[in-house]
């Protein structure tokens, strides 16, 4: 009885725990029909919509190119797209600028450097929904393949470089995709300086685009920079080279500083030290004294110059010119400045775009000079300065606002930004500068200034060995490290002057930028070694 | 002597072999027997020359200071009394030498027209539009060579894109000693410049550019002679250099033809426009009368004056431009 009681007892129990169970399993049930349900459901929606996706061929993340084929498809550059291509169907590779989704639609940007165009796709009998969300979720940066049509549109695309035409997109593959978050924006980078204040907005500081600088190099004021630095280069070889000079390398490690002790790099030889070349100068100078006449030369020089400046690198690109004269170093300066006003020509005639894009980002007024170049006497210069109420001696050197200064004066009277300044003081300049003959105090040496500040620095350069050890000797320069340099005049050297400027700095002046890091790919300065 | 002397404690003349690297300082023990003299020479009443130096820049500023003081007083003067006539020391520096007619040996001096020396080259800048060329200050300069050492130099402005090499030569062929500029007592620098209207500059501080063909060839020709002392005369001249620029130089074919007119009967009283002495005047109907092309058809006394003016010959670089 008891048993059965108790079998009763416990039946009763566990039919009452049953119960429970049986009403917890009953919701689990639910859930789980819910749940399967649901999941049925969307097995079906996405069946039905993997079956409803017609466009599933035209679009997609495409394998890595590991050049598994060749394809013999011709891709269409941004720039080449204008209106006399308008319905033709073109294959294109370019980066999301910008992509847009609204509604039905999705709006992207393309760009290719500094040119972009505008493309859309749309719901329709070519493109699914899921084709348009896919374009509408593709990372800002990433490189995409398009297949398109090309059509005009009636009103002009203010936002594109290509103004005139838009893409209809039929095909769209990711070929390399970017990550989803950016450490900067590239329409932050570029926005001019006071723009972003006013408004609110996001701008980018100096150390942010350096430190990302593959990214900062994508944005139209770097690309234009440094096209526009390339065409300095090009005009630089082939104004020269036309003139009759021949281009050189240099030896960049040497055994002994070239101008003076400081300033120089050392590094480690094997089992001594070296220094990095501060100038090619001395290379220069016995190239002439081989009898290459005319030499230039483009290549890295090394400044260990702890100073951080809006205009100072550690390493920077010297464009550097010597050449032979016959009677009087004028002849070099003439050389010299004509080499300039042929680049600054060029610039002006052929690089407009470029400058117009960087104008953009950085205001600033048009570079002017004259033809000929002005050429001032340093005497002259110091009266101006004086006229206009500096205080200085006559053999003092200019200082960086006195520069400044006189470069305002200049501009203001002769309206050029580009002059130079000729005669400076003895005592101011390296040993190996021509004393002036007329008067011991002054010397055959020349400054050349871009919008008041010093681009090039020369002279004609003393050719005779005794009278450059007298020189030596008066500056208190050890003979015996300088002796090579002396001997290769003892065996008939010419007469000749050079001079020798910085890329950069012609690039950032030109433009009126205010920081030589902008006009320098991946500058040095004494607190930046990366990237 | 207010104290005594000790002989020196050691030797002034002891060689110590200093190292290089450090800059250096004079010796302070061998010192003594300079400071000395330097003393002794105070006890005989001679001042240091760095004093002297000081004194005499002082003197300086004080003089140029009495100097603005009364040129402001004289200013003040004519302000508060505006009938009163120019301060007479000033007429009386521009007052005319009978200079005979055409060779300008008046006492025309650069130091007080343009204001002193300060040892370097005093630079007229002229920025003219090469659509136009300037031709009186052409002339004009070919006069100031005959006068001063000039240094002339030709220049083009970004702003052109290209000019004629006439207009590049037309202030003749580059000086032989062109490289030095301290050697010259003027500057004459034209710049082919996309400008509106004629500009010459000269100090930035002191003088706003002074704007238009004629009022720049007023400003050159008061560099080679004193104007005209008598202001009926001097007035004269002006209104003929007016004429010029404004009617026959830009007016239409009638004005110029008055012009023309006006002239014939002027010149059939008097030698030269502005009376028996070649003037501005002259040099502008001159330059205006060729550029306008109305040389050929104009009236028999203004033929007969072109002549006499061409036989000057100041006007060659003016005919070369316009061949």
């Amino acid at each position: 009885m008891t048993k059965e009681e108790v079998q009763g007892a416990t039946e009763e129990e566990q039919q009452a725990q049953s119960k429970k169970a049986l009403k917890k399993q009953q919701k689990e049930a639910e859930k789980a029909a819910k749940k399967a349900e649901k999941q049925a459901k969307l097995a079906a929606e996405q069946q039905s919509t993997e079956e409803d996706d017609f466009a599933k061929d035209r679009y997609g993340v495409s394998a890595m190119v590991q050049s598994q084929q060749k394809l013999d498809r011709v891709l269409v550059k941004v720039q080449d797209l204008t209106p006399d291509k308008a319905d033709q169907l073109i294959w294109l590779r370019a980066r999301v600028h910008t992509s847009r989704a609204k509604g039905k639609q999705c709006f992207l940007v393309l760009r290719q450097q500094q040119f972009n165009v505008q493309a859309l796709v749309a719901v329709g009998d070519r493109a699914s929904k899921q084709m348009v969300k896919f374009a509408a979720n593709i990372n800002k940066e990433s490189i995409v393949d398009v297949e398109a049509v090309v059509r005009k549109v009636e009103q002009k695309i203010e936002s594109c470089s290509q103004q005139d035409v838009e893409l209809h997109m039929e095909r769209i593959f990711v070929i390399s995709q970017a990550e989803p978050r950016l450490p900067l924006q590239l329409e932050d980078a570029v926005r001019p300086d006071g723009e972003g204040e006013e408004e609110g907005r996001a701008t980018v500081n100096q150390d942010t685009k350096l430190d990302n600088r593959v990214i900062d190099l994508r944005t139209t004021t770097s690309q234009a920079v440094f096209r526009l630095q390339s065409g300095v280069c090009q005009l630089f070889r082939d104004t020269l080279i036309n003139k009759g000079f021949v281009e050189i390398q240099t030896p960049k490690i040497i055994s002994a500083a070239s101008e003076g002790g400081a300033n120089v790099f050392t590094v480690s030889y094997f089992k001594t030290s070296a220094y990095l070349a501060q100038s090619p100068q001395l290379y220069k100078q016995m190239c002439i004294c081989a009898d290459f006449d005319k030499v230039f030369c483009v290549g890295p020089v090394f400044r260990a110059e702890d100073s951080n400046t809006h205009r100072h690198l550690t390493e920077f690109v010297g464009l550097d010119i010597e050449m032979a004269f016959n009677y009087h170093y004028h002849e070099v300066i003439d050389s010299i400045t004509d080499t300039m006003v042929q680049i600054f020509k060029g610039l002006r005639d052929n690089f407009q775009t470029e400058i117009q894009t960087v104008n953009k980002q950085y205001p600033s007024e048009p570079f002017k000079f004259l033809e000929p170049t002005l050429r001032l006497e340093y005497t002259e210069g110091v009266a101006m300065l004086r006229e206009a109420g500096v205080e200085m001696g006559d053999e003092d050197d200019l200082s960086t606002p006195n520069e400044k200064l006189l470069g305002r004066l200049v501009r203001e009277k002769y309206d050029t930004d580009f002059y130079v300044l000729d005669k400076y003081p003895l005592a101011v300049r390296p040993f190996y500068t021509m004393p002036d003959p007329n008067n011991p105090k002054y010397s055959n040496s020349y400054d050349m200034f871009m919008r008041g500040e010093e681009i090039l620095s020369g002279a004609q350069r003393i050719h005779d060995a005794q009278l450059l050890t007298e020189r030596a000797q008066h500056h208190q320069i050890d003979l015996e490290k300088i002796k090579a340099y002396i001997d290769s005049f003892r065996y008939g050297a010419p007469p000749h002057g050079g001079g020798g400027i910085g890329l950069e700095r012609v690039c950032m002046l030109y433009l009126g930028l205010h920081n030589v890091r902008q006009t320098s790919m991946f500058p040095r300065d004494p607190k930046r070694l990366t990237p | 002597m207010p104290m005594y002397q000790v002989k020196p404690v050691c030797g002034g003349d002891i060689q110590i072999d200093l190292p290089t690297c450090m800059y250096k300082l004079p010796n302070i023990h061998a010192q003594q027997e300079h400071s000395c003299t330097s003393e002794h020479a105070l006890q005989n009443g001679e001042v240091d020359p760095a004093v002297k130096a000081l004194e005499a820049r002082q003197d300086e500023i004080m003089r140029k200071l009495y100097e603005l003081k009364a040129a402001v007083e004289g200013l003040a003067k004519t302000v508060t009394t505006p009938d009163a006539d120019l301060d007479l020391t000033v007429s009386s520096s521009l007052s005319p030498q009978s200079s005979s007619s055409t060779a300008f040996k008046g006492t025309a001096d650069l130091d007080t027209l343009l204001g002193k020396d300060l040892g370097a080259l005093r630079d007229i800048v002229i920025n003219a539009n090469p659509e136009h060329p300037p031709l009186t200050l052409l002339v004009l300069h070919s006069l100031l060579c005959q006068r001063y050492r000039v240094l002339s130099t030709v220049h083009v402005h970004s702003s052109v894109t290209s000019v004629p090499p006439q207009l590049m030569s037309c202030l003749g062929p580059r000086h032989v000693d062109s490289y030095a500029r301290h050697l010259f007592q003027l500057g004459f620098t034209l710049i082919w410049k996309n400008v509106p209207t004629l500009q010459m500059k000269f100090s930035i501080q002191n003088m706003c550019p002074i704007e238009g063909e004629a009022n720049v060839a007023r400003f050159l020709f008061k560099l080679l002679t004193p104007y005209p002392s008598d202001p009926a005369v001097a007035t004269l001249v002006d209104s003929w250099v007016d004429t010029a620029f404004f009617q026959l130089a830009e007016g239409s074919t009638k004005e110029r033809a008055a012009v023309l007119r006006s002239l014939n009967s002027a010149l059939g009283r008097n030698p030269w426009l502005a009376g028996p002495e070649f003037s501005l005047a002259d040099i502008a109907c001159f330059c205006c009368v060729q550029c306008s092309g109305s040389a050929s058809s104009a009236p028999a006394n203004v033929q007969r004056w072109l002549k006499s003016c061409e036989n000057l010959g100041h006007f060659s670089p003016a005919k070369l431009l316009l061949q």
